[in-house]
């Protein structure tokens, strides 16, 4: 019963829009495309709710209950009320009691791996599913997965631009 | 996501080789004391700074030999999910994001581990692991072959063999000297791992190289689109995170280990930024993420 009601809790929570807050003035606009209608613009620190994600793209509905599309980058998440659901879940998922919820979820803690004592055949087990390329590639195929080129980032950090070849050879 | 192996064997290896008769009078017993101790680790540092010019001659089967046992350890930890259809699946999408990159034969292999905790593992060889939670609350294939994608990125370009040489922690020392010592008195097989397991748990806790992680994100959106994948499904997968209670367990080893989610998503957006959306109306999800995700 009491699980019950967490289970009903836990699905609720999952099913609640997830928060966001623009981080810079952006447009909005009717579709995901950059050619879309603008509807408006978000200001800097807007509070939104997250509907969907396509592409580059993000379906917000903004505090006005006006809703549209922003850049996927112009949005960052931070944590709401998510930690007592989320523990909540832990406990319903590992059927661990109750009193794992203070003193931290069972599993995979810095200590817990420190501790650990070396699972060889779970190793073997892990190699046993290993897939082929000629089956990977198969099912890439069959799930029409296409497979294209694009050029590595000679720098992946800020502190140095990427190189003016990445812009080049961008695809249209 | 994840990343955070030392490879102890690089060093024995190491050692062997510019060190071979030092090497073979290593005594774990004597070494683990006082001034010995000492000696012992500038011995090591010594090593790690050969190793360091010979990171990519490390052979293909000491590679494997490394990242069995930090794989031996992890699974040690937290077995894999008992589901075969999720782990041929993940190693489905795993494989053909690793054929994208610069290791294609490289002998790939994937797995989930049953855990609550949110995280993703490397390793030398090839070993890549996600943790159930993380894999509960991935929305696409494209946000897997995304984590992939950052994990793959990790094995290919060794950033743990340069964590491992950055370490200069008493602990991982000592460890290491140990697995040296077993080594080379031709101890080996499950002992040997063991130990190579412990000495691991330091650069666990201590994470990787920030600018690696960094590198990791961006190249990883790379495999991912040259996969056929929406790129920036890794934007949604750190926007998860970044949703998720810093304070929350089940994101407590991730977050001490990596840059914050929302650093790296200032990352992507400098470094990135628009530039790979000629590739973001690709591939979102698939009819065999349907099929096996519940």
């Amino acid at each position: 019963m009491t699980r019950m009601f967490y289970s009903l809790l836990l699905l609720s929570s999952l099913a609640l829009a997830e928060p966001g807050t623009v981080i810079r003035k952006t447009d909005l606009r009717d579709k995901p495309f950059l050619d879309a209608a603008v509807l408006g613009n978000v200001p800097s620190n807007t509070l939104v709710d997250i509907q969907s994600r396509k592409g580059a793209w993000m379906q917000v509905k903004l505090p006005s209950g006006q809703a549209g599309w922003i850049k996927l980058l112009n949005v960052r998440t931070s944590s709401g009320t998510t930690s007592s659901s989320t523990a909540l879940a832990n406990v319903i998922k590992t059927g661990s009691s109750g009193k794992t919820v203070t003193t931290g979820v069972k599993g995979l803690s810095a200590e817990e791996i420190q501790n650990a004592r070396p699972n060889l055949a779970e190793v073997a087990k892990m190699s046993s599913y290993a897939a082929n390329s000629a089956d990977a590639q198969k099912s890439a195929q069959a799930n029409q997965l296409i497979p294209v080129q694009v050029p590595a980032f000679a720098n992946s950090t800020p502190t140095s631009a990427p190189s003016n070849k990445q812009q080049q050879e961008r695809r249209p | 996501m994840k990343k955070q192996f030392l490879l102890p064997f690089a060093l024995a290896a190491a050692i062997t080789t510019s060190l071979a008769a030092p090497a073979h009078a290593l005594d774990l017993g004597k070494l683990l004391s006082g001034d010995t101790l000492s000696k012992g680790l500038s011995v090591l540092s010594n090593a790690g700074e050969a190793l360091n010019t010979s990171v990519k001659g490390l052979t293909p089967e000491q590679e494997e030999v490394l990242g069995h046992n930090v794989m031996a350890n992890l699974l040690g930890a937290a077995p894999l999910m008992n589901d075969a259809k999720v782990q041929r699946y993940v190693n489905q999408v795993g494989l053909w994001v690793a054929m994208q990159s610069e290791q294609p034969h490289l002998n790939w292999r994937f797995g989930v581990i049953d855990t609550p905790n949110i995280n993703s593992f490397a390793a030398a060889g090839g070993y890549i692991l996600i943790t159930r939670g993380l894999w509960d609350r991935i929305r696409s294939e494209a946000e897997l072959a995304a984590i992939l994608g950052h994990e793959i990125t990790h094995v290919t370009q060794k950033h743990h063999v340069k964590a491992l040489i950055s370490s200069k922690s008493q602990q991982a020392g000592s460890d290491l000297i140990s697995i040296v010592a077993d080594y080379n008195s031709g101890k080996s097989g499950a002992k040997a791992g063991e130990k190579g397991g412990k000495a691991l748990s330091e650069i666990f806790v201590r994470g990787l190289d920030k600018n690696d992680e960094y590198v990791a994100d961006v190249n990883g959106m790379v495999l991912a689109a040259r996969a056929g994948y929406n790129p920036y499904a890794l934007v949604s997968v750190l926007q998860l995170l970044g949703s998720v209670n810093a304070s929350d367990s089940t994101v407590a080893l991730l977050f001490s280990t990596h840059p914050s989610p929302q650093e790296r998503l200032d990352n992507i957006d400098q470094v990135v930024g628009e530039k790979l959306e000629g590739y973001a109306d690709a591939t979102e999800n698939t009819k065999r993420f349907n099929q096996v995700k519940r």
